[in-house]
């Protein structure tokens, strides 16, 4: 009695975005009703550690702009280069990680910042990501180096430099926090 | 696209969210991480005046003693899975011990796989951290009992167990994608599948999540089928013909535990 599992590829190949209002969000509490701190020293621990990693061995392509780190390693930047024989060789592009204490449960909000935002299909012109890990496909085993890797790859397999179709309207409309759009995801062909 | 429909979806799409919100946080304030033991007659209260599903939960309570709910949150088999097997090993020291040896062993295992070790050694740690918590040796079967209870409803615990569990699934699936490859339909591959339905938590478990993760451990698993169908409710054993050492009870998207008579 196995069941098989239903291909979710017929998903509509379209960006119906939607932005909600801020949610509120309540501190987590135990059953007692204590706040319940979520190991705020193991989320900067595992912070510390890919940091750590990245500057040692970044991928190609990629440097941490280590002077945009705060104290508390919410707010990085990284930098991203458009690799040689994609669309974007020569193109250099800058990335805004956010993290919060609930982060690796939490995917990390990442978006396109500066004043060269690249021009592809899943890519708003606000900086905005139409990538599935960075919502419902996160893991908490992925990190900041395998989204880089996402974007970069995302990025060179582009083969027409272009807006999403519906970006006037989202960039009018959307919520600061590309987190809080309901995404509807194109395929990942491009 | 004309405007005002656009603001008709925006406002739709908006209350949908917030009601999910809502109910996201009626669950996680009423429904500990896992409950206490209850008896199995306690599922009447869900099916008043339902006459497969009242017949069906007597057939239940023939056969097991207590039921322990789990948080509906999508992790439930994980969570159920590895409480129920915990459980079981605290008053099976031979068998606590070989499953000490094979989840230390399996990090390595995960890395040769191709999984990045920097990621993988904090749910490791912290999965052998609660596995050495209730050790057998440390203290009377009641004591590391409550030891296990507390740690599972301590979320920081409780999901960096879920989460471990996931890449072992995941691992499994990858190990032996050949076979596994024919349990998934279409163009989904093994790949895409593991990085969307295994990985991520609050993700809901299938019957190739079990499987892959009873293999991955060599534990058995029995699980009761309770749904409209039939007058009884039908167990099966993952992998079949495995002698169980964790029982389950599925209602249609949900998992909780239960306790052989």
């Amino acid at each position: 009695m196995l069941k098989i599992f239903k291909s979710k590829k017929d998903k509509l190949p379209k960006s119906e975005i939607i932005t909600c209002e801020p949610q509120v969000t309540k501190e987590p509490r135990t059953k007692c009703g204590k706040p319940l701190v979520l190991d705020n020293t193991r989320w900067e621990r595992r912070l510390h550690k890919e940091l750590m990693s990245l500057i040692k061995e970044p991928p190609p392509g990629v440097t941490v702009d280590t002077d945009s780190i705060g104290q508390n390693l919410s707010e990085w930047k990284i930098n991203i280069a458009g690799f040689e024989g994609t669309l974007y060789e020569g193109e250099n592009f800058q990335l805004l990680f956010k993290f919060n204490n609930k982060y690796p449960f939490d995917s990390p909000e990442v978006t396109f910042i500066g004043n060269n935002i690249p021009v592809h299909p899943h890519v708003y012109s606000n900086g905005h990501i139409c990538l599935s890990i960075l919502t419902e496909d996160w893991s908490p085993a992925l990190s900041v180096q395998s989204v880089c890797l996402s974007i970069a790859s995302m990025l060179s397999s582009c083969r027409e430099k272009k807006r999403p179709p519906d970006n006037t309207l989202y960039v009018k409309t959307c919520n600061k926090n590309p987190k809080k759009t309901k995404w509807w995801y194109h395929d990942d062909s491009v | 696209m004309d405007k005002i429909e656009q603001n008709d979806g925006t406002n739709r799409d908006e209350l949908i969210m917030q009601q999910q919100r809502e109910i996201e946080k009626e669950i996680s304030d009423s429904t500990p991480l896992v409950s206490e033991q209850l008896p199995i007659t306690c599922l009447n209260a869900e099916y008043l005046g339902d006459e497969v599903f009242t017949s069906k939960i007597q057939d239940l309570a023939g056969k097991y003693k207590f039921l322990r709910r789990t948080r509906p949150d999508g992790n439930c088999f994980f969570r159920a899975f590895a409480y129920a097997y915990l459980e079981h090993l605290i008053s099976n020291k031979d068998e606590y011990l070989r499953f000490k040896d094979l989840a230390e062993k399996s990090k390595d295992k995960l890395v040769q796989l191709g999984f990045p070790s920097f990621t993988l050694e904090d749910f490791h740690d912290t999965f052998m951290e609660v596995v050495k918590r209730v050790d057998p040796a440390s203290g009377s079967t009641d004591q590391v009992c409550d030891e296990l209870h507390k740690v599972f409803n301590e979320q920081g615990y409780s999901d960096y167990v879920v989460v471990y569990l996931r890449l072992l699934t995941s691992g499994k699936l990858q190990e032996e994608a050949d076979f596994y490859q024919h349990f998934i339909e279409g163009n989904f591959t093994i790949e895409e599948f593991r990085h969307q339905e295994v990985e991520p938590m609050y993700k809901e478990s299938d019957h190739i999540h079990i499987i892959a993760l009873c293999t991955a451990l060599g534990v058995g698993v029995r699980v009761e089928y309770m749904d409209r169908g039939d007058t009884h409710v039908k167990a099966h054993d993952f992998p079949e013909g495995s002698t169980p050492k964790v029982f389950l009870i599925y209602r249609p998207g949900h998992y909780d535990i239960l306790y052989p008579n």
